[in-house]
């Protein structure tokens, strides 16, 4: 037996106290609704309606029931249309954990301008985690660092953003305009985890090797506790923090790379990329690939003697 | 915000200092006593590279020409034509690339005689430099040390070494830091000479070899440095222009006393380095 259903005809006659007028109001005839309350009554094992008079009534338990039922039916209405939102309606986002809080907040009040009817779902993931989320269907767009490939994935406008370093207050470094990343010899590094930004990792490494900077030990995390402490430096856009000194790098030799990343063909992904560049280019100071100064380098004698 | 302290860096290296920096095309400096006339040692060799330019320019020299330097008669010095020991023959251009590359004084006095100083002075008056002037030959700048103080080389006695008309700028080779800073800005902005022959020079430029002094304060692969130093008892110089890998391009002339006669002194000669850095750096700011 449909329950919610026969809930609605015994609600609908209850209001109506007519099984005429009720049997109208639901666009049926009335000898079915009357079985249907029928088989309601014995399902419940309690009459629901005194019919010994020439006019219909509710009997005790009827008006006990009727507050009940209609409290069912709302919730079953209400189960029905989360159900219809949650098929479009939500969508699941992967962002580094990385990503400034700020930015984070920007993404979710501009999509939400741009498309209320869609609620946003960030989720902190690494690149390597959100290309296995995105794979799995647990995330339905991501944002991720590059260098990344995975067969099947999509990805929008890839944008730039300039690093520079993250010294500890008291550094002599933090004495120059500019830091050159051989400057740093000696000195630790911080950064993102291995396992979840491999490309990242790769490529920073491989360009501070380029330019003379070997780091003794490289560590691995998403805080600063380690350059705050002063036991390390890392690299990241400009900010502003207690105890902490941001200076360019000279030549600006590491650049973060990152863009949208999808599955499959859907328009809230592309809705997301949009806004996403948008909101990147504006709050987080990234700028469109190829804005990246090649390198030359310098030919001196005294070093080739 | 407030300059560099040049003074305490000077000092901490034993010498006293002089600086001016520019950017080559904004025009933005910063000095250290920028306008002091300075003796120039070897630096002289860039006005004369200069007018050597002028000249084929003009068509009054083959630059390819090939001249004979003999063996017997030729101006001292360690490195170069001056170091070797047979008749050396090659081009003019060749003998302006040994005179700055290794600093060669037989090529500088050959270079000299052939276009005149008279010459390299009208060009820099033309081009608005008062106090550069190259009035000494290599030559003439060692045989008047030994004549000032009565015997050759080394020169270690400070008072001798504070006797040496190679010293007063009205006497021998002097300049600015300032318009030392201005002449490399003419020849990185092409406008000293054709954009050819500036091309050419910034390459021969380049093409120096000693980097213990000014590019020993841009020790990083991306930043290309080319100059000239210049070298006396005491004196220690180089001026030069630094270019950044952003495009940022500086002129930069150091000039340094130091306290001590003592010919070995690597904190002296990079601290024209260090210096240089840091006003490369806040002219970057």
């Amino acid at each position: 037996m449909d329950l919610v259903r026969h809930l609605r005809y015994f609600i609908a006659v209850a209001e109506e106290l007519h099984f005429g007028n009720a049997a109208i109001r639901l666009g049926m005839a009335q000898p079915p609704l009357s079985q249907r309350i029928k088989r309601l009554e014995e399902e419940l094992g309690a009459r629901l309606f005194d019919r010994s008079a020439r006019q219909v009534r509710l009997t005790e338990t009827g008006r006990l029931l009727l507050g009940e039922a209609r409290e069912i039916v709302a919730r079953a209405d209400r189960l029905h249309e989360l159900a219809r939102q949650g098929r479009g309606a939500v969508l699941r986002v992967g962002v580094p954990p990385d990503l400034a809080a700020t930015v984070i907040a920007a993404l979710v009040a501009r999509f939400r301008e741009t498309h209320p009817e869609v609620r946003l779902a960030p989720a902190e993931i690494w690149t390597a985690d959100q290309v296995t989320a995105l794979a799995e269907g647990t995330i339905d767009v991501g944002l991720v660092r590059h260098p990344v490939s995975a067969p099947g994935l999509r990805f929008g406008e890839i944008l730039v953003q300039v690093q520079g370093v993250l010294l500890p207050d008291g550094d002599p470094l933090t004495g120059v305009g500019e830091v050159h990343l051989a400057d740093l010899a000696g000195r630790e590094l911080l950064m993102p985890p291995k396992e979840g930004e491999p490309g990242l990792h790769a490529e920073v490494l491989a360009a501070c090797r380029r330019h003379g900077y070997v780091p003794p030990q490289v560590h691995q995390g998403a805080g600063l506790g380690l350059v705050l402490a002063g036991a390390a430096v890392a690299f990241g856009p400009e900010v502003e923090a207690p105890g902490l000194a941001w200076r360019p790098l000279l030549g600006s030799p590491i650049a973060s790379r990152v863009s949208t990343a999808w599955r499959g063909e859907t328009a809230a992904a592309g809705d997301f990329s949009a806004v996403a560049v948008r909101t990147l280019k504006e709050c987080a100071g990234m700028t469109d690939e190829g804005a990246v100064p090649t390198r030359r380098v310098s030919r001196r004698p005294g070093m080739l003697a | 915000m407030s300059g560099p302290d040049f003074e305490a860096l000077f000092r901490v290296a034993g010498v006293t200092g002089w600086l001016h920096a520019a950017d080559v095309d904004t025009g933005r400096e910063i000095g250290h006593g920028a306008d002091e006339p300075l003796p120039v040692a070897s630096m002289f060799k860039v006005p004369l590279l200069v007018e050597l330019c002028r000249q084929a320019d003009a068509g009054l020299l083959d630059p390819a020409e090939r001249v004979t330097v003999p063996a017997g008669d030729r101006s001292s010095g360690p490195t170069g034509v001056s170091a070797m020991l047979d008749d050396v023959t090659m081009s003019l251009r060749d003998l302006a690339y040994l005179m700055i590359a290794v600093s060669d004084n037989a090529s500088a006095d050959e270079l000299l005689r052939r276009v005149g100083r008279e010459a390299v002075n009208a060009t820099l008056e033309a081009y608005g430099l008062s106090v550069t002037r190259v009035r000494r030959s290599s030559r003439e700048i060692d045989r008047s040390m030994a004549a000032d103080t009565g015997h050759g080389w080394p020169y270690m006695d400070p008072d001798e070494v504070s006797r040496m008309r190679a010293f007063d700028p009205s006497w021998g080779n002097a300049g600015s830091p300032r318009e030392l800073t201005r002449l490399f800005g003419l020849i990185w902005r092409d406008e000293i000479a054709s954009a050819a022959s500036c091309a050419w020079m910034r390459g021969v430029l380049n093409a120096q070899v000693w980097p213990h002094r000014l590019a020993s304060g841009f020790p990083y692969d991306d930043v290309a440095v080319s100059g000239k130093t210049g070298t006396l008892p005491t004196l220690r110089t180089e001026s030069g222009v630094v270019e950044y890998p952003d495009g940022g391009r500086y002129a930069v002339a150091v000039f340094t006393r130091s306290f001590s006669t003592a010919l070995n002194q690597p904190r002296a000669d990079a601290v024209i380095g260090t210096a240089a850095r840091m006003a490369v750096d806040h002219l970057r700011r």
